[in-house]
Formats: structure tokens, sequence, C-alpha cells
């Protein structure tokens, strides 16, 4: 499922935005070696305070698993102020139709590397890569550039979605080497990303569904202890209508499949027995 | 760069009066909210914001319906501006019309944005469009009379990459068509005329 953060809902979304900045942290940092500045285990950069427009792909569990964010190149962005490099003292491409994508990620570490199943890093990079073309049509986008690796490069072709062209040039970036690629948000180059990972729905999440799922999601805790009460009860009932030692035998043997470990807090009720 | 701001309106003179005078302005969320976003707002969107009742309760009785959208538009040197429309028709229709119109407003936006920017005497540099080598290339071989494949195989790039220059070239000499971005290239001197 993809969930798009921007201006008008960022407010609704603060947890989401703080799991977002530690994944971009985690992958740009940790496992990749980008030159990125991170603090408290978020990476945070100047872009991040243009209000940009994030792409985020979540789990089944609400959990942010994938994003990417979204600037306009008529204003300030990364091409034309940090990866300047690339394009070789060129002045950078800018028009109200063509939207920069940069800190483009999945994570790896919660989804399984094969297959293209659900669950997938495939299926997620497919499904971020499906939301972010759709969104960008809706305000009119025609073209994107982004800002890439080679290894991103590589993901690109393999999922069908190759770029149309390259701008500039490839050029080192600290650890890894990066370069600018050109799609565009045609339906044509969705249709062939959505044929390749096999995902034909809507793939934007409803977002009053989603606000209330993420809020069910810790009192599930809750219901969980209130459960573990009545199952508490459900067995000392048992332990206690017990009347002879293979029926109080099998209300102990229940009750320590029930809590498993628990079992010290069976023996105490048992003795209450 | 100066933090002057500059409105141009087209409503009802008798709505202009009355929004001024409830100070709508500052609670107004197409103004304030949209202009900060980076892809377009849809109105919709901006039902639950403060002040949108207030403003829209009102603009009702002067005829004017909440079906619009505003798109926020940034300029290179930290400016930046909203253009917005407003259509009074219903919702079917105006979900059918929004993706044909989209593009065009997208680069009205950012033209009528760089006109009122270019007014200012401190952005006087700004009429200096800065175009890449790659953006007079394929404007010149224009000039010259080639079509955008030919232009793609002359420079050995696809041709929505050429497609992708040329609207940037467009955009920066602040022009509507290629046409008119070729005259202005000739006229500044930045293309030679063939």
């Amino acid at each position: 499922m993809i969930l798009v953060v921007d201006a008008i809902n960022k407010h609704l979304h603060l947890e989401v935005l703080d799991e977002m900045f530690q994944l971009r942290a985690r992958v740009f940092g940790d496992r990749l070696g980008w030159d990125v500045k991170i603090s408290d285990g978020r990476e945070i950069d100047e872009f991040d305070r243009l209000n940009p427009a994030y792409v985020i792909g979540l789990d089944d569990n609400y959990e942010v698993v994938a994003c990417v964010r979204a600037l306009q190149t008529t204003g300030p962005h990364m091409l034309a102020d940090v990866f300047s490099d690339i394009l070789q003292g060129e002045p950078p491409l800018r028009s109200a139709t063509l939207w920069e994508s940069t800190r483009f990620c999945v994570d790896t570490d919660r989804l399984t590397m094969s297959g293209r199943g659900p669950g997938s890093v495939s299926r997620a990079t497919c499904e971020l890569m499906i939301g972010s073309l759709e969104y960008a049509r809706e305000s009119g986008i025609e073209d994107i550039i982004t800002v890439i690796d080679p290894v991103m490069n590589r993901v690109l072709k393999r999922s069908d979605n190759a770029p149309c062209d390259y701008i500039g040039a490839t050029v080192q970036m600290g650890k890894t080497k990066a370069l600018a690629a050109l799609l565009d948000c045609s339906e044509e180059r969705i249709a062939r990303v959505r044929a390749f990972a096999d995902i034909t729905g809507d793939v934007f999440v409803n977002e009053e569904e989603f606000v209330n799922a993420r809020a069910l999601r810790k009192p599930k805790q809750t219901s969980c202890n209130i459960l573990a009460g009545e199952v508490v009860k459900y067995l000392t009932e048992q332990i206690d209508d017990a009347t002879n030692v293979e029926e109080l035998d099998a209300a102990l043997a229940l009750t320590q499949h029930m809590l498993g470990s628990d079992l010290h807090e069976t023996k105490s009720i048992a003795r209450g027995a | 760069m100066d933090s002057s701001i500059h409105g141009v309106v087209n409503y009802p003179d008798a709505w202009k009066q009355h929004y001024v005078e409830q100070g709508f302005q500052d609670i107004d969320p197409t103004l304030a909210a949209a202009a900060t976003n980076t892809g377009v707002v849809d109105w919709q969107r901006l039902k639950p914001a403060e002040g949108f009742q207030k403003v829209f309760r009102d603009a009702a009785e002067f005829g004017i319906c909440s079906t619009g959208l505003t798109i926020p538009v940034r300029g290179a040197y930290g400016d930046s501006g909203a253009f917005s429309v407003v259509r009074n028709c219903s919702d079917a229709e105006w979900n059918r019309q929004r993706p044909e119109i989209i593009k065009g407003l997208q680069i009205h936006a950012a033209n009528f944005h760089d006109r009122i920017m270019r007014q200012g005497r401190s952005m006087f540099f700004m009429r200096q469009p800065n175009l890449s080598a790659r953006e007079k290339e394929v404007l010149q071989w224009v000039a010259a009379g080639k079509s955008q494949p030919d232009i793609g195989i002359i420079l050995s790039i696809s041709v929505r990459t050429v497609e992708v220059h040329l609207r940037s070239a467009r955009e920066k000499l602040g022009a509507l068509t290629t046409s008119q971005a070729v005259a202005r290239a000739i006229g500044m001197e930045i293309i030679y005329p063939l």
C-alpha cells in the first residue's frame, strides 16, 4: 500500500514520517554508506524542510517499508544544489511538469530478497514506483528526473522500468557512484511495471482507514491483555472445578499449554485450589 | 531578493471587497497551506482545515464554489507562489476534466509566476535565462527546421529527452510555445537565426 504525505496531511502522519527518516538512515547511512547527515538515528536534510511530497510504501501491518521524495525542479532541488557535479557545470533542467525524485529506498531487512510476491523487496520496489508515477501524473507531471546509484539503475531496468535517458555524467559520490536518470510518467510505463510485478488494483491506501488502523495497533496490546485475563479466569475455574486427580492434571496441562512459561503462576493457582 | 507579496485575482469585485474586509487572506487555507506544498492541492483535501468553512460559506453567497485547486509554484531563487483555479461544476465533471487540464495549468502557473517575478527590480537578473548547452543545441536544431525525432537521431538521445529539454528551454525563456521560444532565443542571441 502507498501513502502520500505532504504539507497538507503531515500533521496526521508524524509517526510515519519519523519511521521513514529512520529507514533512510538505515539504508543510506548504514547500508549504502552515502555521505548523508544522520542525527539521532534519522536521516534528514535541508530539502526535507521544503515540504516535499513523500510517497511511502507500507506493509500489511501499516509499517513503513519503502519511501521516495519528490521536489519541483523549478525550485531548489538536489540536482541543482547538491549533485551538481553530475551536470558537469551545466544548469539543471527546470520545468513545471518535471519533478525530481530522490532518496528512493526499501527496507531490505524487513522484506524478503527472493521472489516477486507480497512481502518481497521486488514487490515493494515496484509498488513504490507505481505509486510515485501515478501520484506525479495526478499533479500533471510528465517526467521525473531521479538521482540514483548504479544498483538502483539496475533495479529500474530489471523491473521493466528502464530510464528513457540519462542527463550529465556518472560521478563518484562518497563510496558509490551517482547518476541522473529520466523517466516519463506515461501510462505505458506504469502498465509495464504493473505487468512485471503483477499488481492490478489501486495501490493507494485509504487515508482514513489507514489512520484508524494505525491508531488500533497500540490498543491491540491492551485487548491481548484483556483476553489473557479471560483465559486465566477460565483456567482457574477449570482447576477449581476439578473433582479428581485426572481432571486436575488435565486442567493443569491445559493451563501450562495456554500460559506457557508462566508455569510458576499456574502452580500457585493450583495450590490455591 | 525582496520580501514583497503580489496577488492577482479575477474574482467579482464584490467578493474581493468582502474577502479583504473579513481578512480572509489570513485564514484562507487555499493560500497559506496550499502554497507550501509540492504537488497540486485539490480543495477537497482542505475541507477539514481551519478557515475553510468560514471562507467558503461566504464565498457561496457570492456564487463562488469550492470546486477548485491550487498549484504551488517554486522558483529557483527561493521565491514561491500559488496559482488557483475554481470552476462551478458537478463533482463528476470536475473529476473528468481535472486530468485533462492539469498539465496545461502547471505550465501556465509557472509562466504566470515568472512574469510577476520578473516585474520586480530585484529580480532583474532573472531576465537572463540560464540554458544548458543541450537545451541550446535542441533549440538550434528546431530553428534549423528539424523535427523532434530528427533531433533525437542527430544528438543520439531519445525523442522523450528532446521533449524534456525543449520543455525546460521554453519555460526558462518564458515562452508558451516552441516557436515563441525560438524567437526569443534568437532575440537574446542564445541561438543563431538560420
